[in-house]
């Protein structure tokens, strides 16, 4: 409980050190605004072509694409130490110093960094889940709220722990691999739209491997109505918890990398 | 001249010698594209559209590949102006803004072609409506590679505006984000144009973002026919001397207000 509370306060520092510079905060924040504005466009301009795909409505899509957004950048809001910070902390040797304090490696890298600018981002996602919801006309009921609950959170942390997989490469080689954002930014590419659009080499990609589909899709199709491969709703709820498993894995991975961390300070 | 080219040969050979990351980023980038073809196939699937599927996935490919012209890659006289270093630069006896227009031209031509040649080639080999087309003809295709080097010579011209705008601010990242990712979708990368609203087109297509990939890849798969060509190029000239014209005059202007940081 000492940990979670020392990480929140954390985050309020991160986030108050960075409201310091207000003019570049706000210019950022617009930044990443267009950015995210400009993926939800390309979503908005392909339903204005297409009309549909395959069995997914507009309102459908909308809110697949609202809830990867809000998921993938929750993540990189709070975990911003993991997907973002991580691999320069290896390079200049920052990584040292955590092992002489008295509590976890990973709770400290958690704690060193936030992105208060991805704010935008998550609005846009926001809004594209409330437009999606809308349209789709989504009779809510508790138990949806509360799965809608469960996949963001479970799908939090299925990204920190794919993350984490470049996390570890990066302790045995220093420099930063960028192959892995094959799975990390490539699945929130592949996985804004339903996965059984896609061929099965992808499907089993993101269903077994990194398993998106199983954390954001199904829960989502459940919330939707239109249950993915018509499986039955307790299995909405079982799925998302693969997102816990590929996290503990790889939490265990990543202490065993910590072992083998040789110091590249001078 | 001679200044002008041995920059060029410099940073040629600098952007040389990062093969191995090039690698990584040529197979990332493969895998996106593949991301996008199939997406694009399941939506023709859906409802099949005039353009053809094999058009769309060629503009993706040729998007993908030649990413690296788009990307912003000179953030060196940015980090001077906000060291001071810049003083040093303004010594040399030479026009700044020729001087960096060089270094970009061969940081762009060098990175795009390192990456391009290795997806193309795969995208060539992949079946038909998930990979590259030929091009509709010879012609074409010659035609093409002109409209490419045009737009490679307004994407440099556009950057230093970019440059020149906010060689004045300390914190350049939001503005330059902001005029990036505006690029990016006007240039067709997120989106491609031939799959906007045709109404929007019409405009779109006229705006010097469009004369970077777009203009080229259109021609490549026949969406601009030959007799078109000519036109099309034309415009992406024009936009070439009028980019240069007032990238030139804003660097110019900055140049003498420019406050030296030091310290």
């Amino acid at each position: 409980m000492d940990t979670v509370k020392l990480y929140f306060r954390s985050m309020r520092m991160q986030m108050k050190s960075q409201l310091q510079y207000p003019a570049s905060f706000l210019m950022q924040t617009l930044a990443q605004l267009v950015m995210e504005g400009g993926e939800m466009l390309a979503v908005i301009l392909i339903v204005d072509r297409f009309d549909r795909l395959n069995q997914w409505m507009p309102g459908d899509l909308y809110f697949f694409f609202g809830l990867m957004s809000v998921t993938f950048y929750l993540t990189e809001c709070f975990g911003r130490g993991i997907t973002g910070a991580f691999p320069g902390m290896v390079r200049s040797g920052q990584l040292d110093t955590l092992f002489l304090r008295p509590r976890g490696i990973l709770t400290q890298i958690l704690c060193s960094a936030a992105d208060p600018r991805r704010i935008s981002c998550i609005a846009v996602g926001t809004a594209a889940l409330v437009m999606g919801s809308r349209m789709a006309k989504i009779a809510w009921t508790a138990p949806k709220a509360l799965l809608l609950a469960e996949s963001i959170l479970l799908g939090m942390l299925l990204i920190l722990g794919l993350f984490m997989i470049e996390a570890v490469f990066c302790i045995y080689s220093v420099k930063s691999v960028e192959l892995v954002n094959a799975i990390t930014y490539g699945g929130r590419s592949a996985c804004q739209y339903p996965i059984d659009i896609y061929a099965r080499p992808l499907r089993v990609l993101f269903t077994v491997a990194a398993p998106f589909a199983l954390v954001l899709h199904v829960p989502a199709a459940y919330i939707l109505g239109k249950p993915l491969y018509g499986w039955p709703g307790w299995a909405a709820f079982l799925c998302p918890l693969s997102g816990g498993v590929v996290f503990l894995i790889m939490y265990a991975v990543f202490q065993r990398g910590l072992r083998h961390y040789r110091s590249t300070g001078s | 001249m001679k200044a002008y080219l041995s920059t060029f040969v410099m940073r040629w050979k600098m952007e040389l010698q990062y093969r191995g990351a090039v690698i990584g980023g040529v197979v990332c980038q493969i895998f996106f594209g593949l991301i996008l073809v199939s997406l694009y196939g399941a939506l023709y699937r859906s409802k099949p559209q005039n353009l053809p599927l094999e058009a769309v996935a060629s503009y993706v490919w040729l998007q993908q590949a030649f990413f690296r012209m788009l990307l912003s890659t000179d953030g060196e006289l940015l980090d001077k102006i906000r060291t001071g270093g810049i003083a040093y630069e303004l010594c040399r006896p030479i026009h700044l803004y020729g001087f960096y227009y060089a270094r970009m031209l061969a940081q762009k031509l060098l990175g795009s072609l390192l990456r391009a040649a290795p997806m193309l080639a795969v995208a060539l080999l992949l079946p038909r409506g998930m990979g590259l087309m030929a091009p509709v003809s010879l012609a074409a295709l010659t035609v093409s590679v002109l409209g490419l080097l045009l737009g490679l010579l307004c994407v440099c011209a556009l950057e230093n505006i970019t440059m020149a705008l906010t060689m004045r601010t300390l914190d350049h990242r939001g503005v330059m984000a902001m005029l990036n990712l505006l690029m990016m979708f006007l240039a067709g990368n997120i989106l491609p144009l031939t799959l906007f609203p045709d109404s929007w087109q019409r405009v779109i297509t006229l705006l010097p973002y469009a004369q970077l990939l777009d203009t080229p890849i259109r021609i490549y798969t026949g969406q601009y026919a030959l007799a078109q060509a000519p036109q099309a190029l034309l415009i992406q000239l024009v936009w070439i001397i009028l980019l240069v014209a007032l990238g030139e005059w804003l660097w110019a202007r900055h140049q003498k207000r420019l406050i030296i940081q030091g310290g």
